[in-house]
């Protein structure tokens, strides 16, 4: 529709086409024009269709709203990592902050998934089971560091295992970002963890542990 | 954006409303992180993980743990390219799917009851299960809800989800391919995965033996069990898995067959009575299995093969069921048609008919508008007087809310030259309904609607936070303080640390939501119904 009240340009309302054909007779008052977005909430013209209700409506409602609590608990809602605190605080030793080293929380059949979608893990002997997150020690490569390492991994025997994998899993920590002092490293970190696995050749796999916990890789 | 060359980039073809709206369901069933991921693949097509944590900004860790769990749900799918590059993309119409989950675990109520349903539920919570998964936790679930000392029996879960396999409301995902041959070389980078036509629908042969347990009941019930006790994986690796590798997930495209049928079922019950609804129904029965979800037609059915399929209380004459027939094929609704004469006269059920539309005309225009609309949809092109004087509406009623329509893109103008010259005043101007942009266009205001719908209960439970946690934990406390024993009258004074006024609020809040989520699932209704109804027209083009 090309009219527009107004009136700009020479002549009025100059149009490519018959109005009356339209049904606009002439005289025949227009609607006035539109000067301002339309109200936000306009008043509503026609009753809305019920909702549905009854047995069936019920039913479903109640459903709804039970699914939507349900996918908040399992595990595939993967809540954003908690910021961490400026200072590190006693009472983190003993808060299940979340999945370990930002493992998944469940267990996908690796077999149906990309390689690359593997997370490394650095493997604990008794896993999940322990609520107790041992202070993780800090990446290094570098040997003196690796010294207070061994001391300090032993210092928690009661999480570890036997000298033989204390050596193996040194061997992976030193491969493997384990972030938990410097939060903010996290970045530098991930970076470092992409071309871990980009680079890796599989020596790793399989050798980590003679359980049968097969889960512990990721 | 990152303009890598290697990432081959599909256009997205989603509107800026689907989008939105799959960020909402993304958001609100596996958090921001899934939902940030999720929205970047359905805008951006197919690419790699690398760009993707670029892209997003997004740490490596996070990206890969969101991506297995939109795979796991089929929300995303990969594919290995050359050079070994594995790429994701993500399915949007999938993703619109959550909307349905809530109508598609009631159907399989209906259909198959408490077993059925929750068979159903667990599988679209988890994505995808292997059936000795689902029996087991099907089994702790009923054992849950029975009498003390009661518990279910697998076989009895067992049966229920065969039949669900039988009609093809559960079916087998694509798997890993067994390689008997050791290959040489290197594993691929991902799993090519492969279902035969044929196994889609195969039951493993299992002898799942066993009873339904009771979790260990905890007290503490709001505090939810600490993960300590949950014992993940110790029990399960222990048994060998009999069905490893054959997962299972719902087939969602059977339930929009059910649900179509219904449909059918029910707006032929309006129309003519309930015979023909049944005998309708009859014949979407027998063509369950044999006709593909998306297909505009039935295969043609002899009128003495429904006969024999009629259900058992139904006792018409032969010569009566062929009465009924001819005056469903008669409709000019087009239901049925008549589509040969062998046995006895052979029948299909149109799928498509535009009856769909004008249902929801009235909503939004009014009924007499509904009637304008209908009119032009009939006659196919009508003329300014015309409508006036088929539809009986006064002329200047008539054209404003031609005028509506047409804003809305609901009818459209067009131009019949009368002479080569084009002269306004010797052209006809005729209105028309283009039923399929009519539909696209309707479509998209629902996924509006209910984008809008979300939004605004998201808003609700915000703006009442304080008060939802508040309330929560004062039912904390007075469930332990029940479990321990407590009097009537501590119990009283905790209830009350909840005021009035604040009672008053969290019951409005409560009606508020309930109100939304039943509108989110109304609309829902009509959105299945556009799709349906644009899908096969496509098809048909």
């Amino acid at each position: 529709m090309a009219s527009r009240g107004g009136g700009r340009g020479r002549g009025r309302g100059q149009l490519t086409f018959n109005m009356e054909a339209v049904g606009i007779g002439k005289g025949d008052a227009l609607p006035p024009p539109t000067l301002q977005p339309s109200p936000l909430f306009p008043p509503l013209e026609f009753r809305p269709v019920p909702l549905p209700s009854g047995e069936e409506g019920e039913y479903v409602l109640a459903l709804k709203q039970e699914l939507r609590g349900a996918m908040r608990q399992l595990p595939y809602f993967i809540r954003p990592a908690v910021p961490k605190r400026d200072v590190e605080r006693y009472s983190d030793k003993y808060q299940m902050s979340g999945p370990i080293d930002n493992a998944i929380d469940w267990n996908p059949d690796w077999r149906r998934l990309p390689r690359e979608l593997k997370i490394r893990v650095r493997k604990l002997q008794k896993e999940r089971i322990t609520i107790l997150l041992p202070k993780r020690p800090p990446k290094t490569s570098e040997d003196k560091e690796e010294t207070i390492q061994k001391l300090e991994t032993l210092e928690k025997k009661e999480e570890e295992v036997t000298s033989e994998e204390d050596e193996e899993k040194e061997e992976e920590e030193e491969k493997e970002e384990e972030e938990e002092e410097e939060y903010d490293e996290e970045e530098h970190e991930e970076e470092t963890d992409y071309i871990m696995s980009y680079f890796d050749n599989g020596e790793d796999f399989g050798g980590d542990s003679d359980d049968n916990m097969d889960e512990a890789i990721y | 954006m990152c303009m890598d060359q290697t990432a081959l980039r599909l256009p997205s073809t989603m509107t800026q409303a689907e989008i939105k709206l799959c960020s909402l369901l993304l958001q609100e069933h596996f958090g921001e992180i899934v939902e940030k991921i999720g929205v970047h693949l359905i805008r951006t097509g197919s690419q790699p993980l690398r760009v993707i944590a670029h892209d997003t900004g997004t740490s490596l860790d996070q990206v890969k743990k969101a991506l297995c769990v939109l795979v796991q749900h089929n929300l995303v799918s990969y594919q290995v390219h050359k050079r070994g590059v594995v790429e994701y993309e993500a399915q949007c119409s999938r993703v619109l799917r959550m909307l349905r989950y809530p109508r598609y675990i009631y159907t399989t109520k209906t259909l198959y009851s408490d077993t059925g349903e929750l068979i159903v539920e667990e599988l679209l919570l988890n994505g995808k299960l292997t059936m000795s998964a689902v029996v087991k936790k099907v089994a702790d679930r009923l054992t849950e809800t029975m009498e003390d000392g009661k518990t279910m029996d697998y076989a009895e879960v067992s049966n229920t989800f065969v039949r669900l396999a039988d009609t093809h409301f559960v079916q087998r995902c694509p798997s890993v391919p067994t390689t008997e041959n050791s290959d040489p070389g290197p594993p691929p980078p991902a799993p090519t995965l492969v279902i035969n036509e044929k196994d889609m629908y195969l039951v493993p042969k299992l002898s799942l033996i066993g009873k339904g347990k009771r979790r260990r009941s905890s007290d503490e019930d709001a505090a939810g069990e600490p993960k300590a006790k949950r014992p993940k994986h110790t029990t399960d690796n222990k048994e060998p898995i009999p069905d490893d590798g054959i997962y299972w997930q719902a087939n969602l495209d059977r339930f929009h067959q059910h649900f179509r049928d219904q449909a059918i079922v029910s707006a032929v019950a309006n129309r003519m009575d309930q015979t023909s609804s049944e005998i309708v129904r009859t014949m979407l029965r027998m063509s369950e299995i044999t006709t593909s979800s998306s297909a505009p037609f039935t295969q043609p059915l002899s009128s003495n093969e429904i006969f024999r399929s009629l259900p058992v209380g139904y006792n018409i004459a032969k010569q009566v069921l062929d009465q009924y027939l001819t005056l469903l094929a008669d409709d000019p609704l087009q239901f049925v048609g008549k589509s040969g004469d062998s046995g006895g006269g052979m029948y299909v059920i149109s799928i498509l008919t535009s009856d769909f539309l004008r249902v929801r005309q009235p909503v939004l225009f009014g009924s007499r508008c509904a009637r304008i609309f209908r009119l032009v949809l009939q006659k196919k092109h009508l003329e300014q007087k015309q409508v006036e004087d088929f539809a009986m509406i006064p002329a200047k009623e008539a054209k404003d809310m031609l005028y509506k329509m047409l804003s809305e893109n609901f009818i459209s103008l067009q131009e019949i030259p009368k002479t080569p010259d084009h002269a306004p005043s010797r052209t006809f101007y005729l209105y028309t309904v283009n039923i399929l942009s009519a539909a696209r266009m309707l479509l998209h205001r629902c996924y509006k609607s209910i984008a809008n719908l979300i939004e605004r209960r998201q808003f609700e439970t915000k703006e009442n936070k304080r008060l939802l946690e508040k309330s929560q934990r004062v039912e904390a406390i007075i469930a332990s303080m029940q479990a321990t024993g407590a009097e009537e009258a501590q119990l009283q004074e905790i209830e009350e640390m909840i005021t009035a006024p604040e009672r008053q609020q969290l019951e409005t809040l409560k009606r508020n939501v309930n109100k939304l989520d039943a509108s989110e699932i109304q609309v829902d209704e009509t959105i299945f119904l556009l799709e349906s109804y644009i899908e096969c027209t496509m098809k048909r083009l």
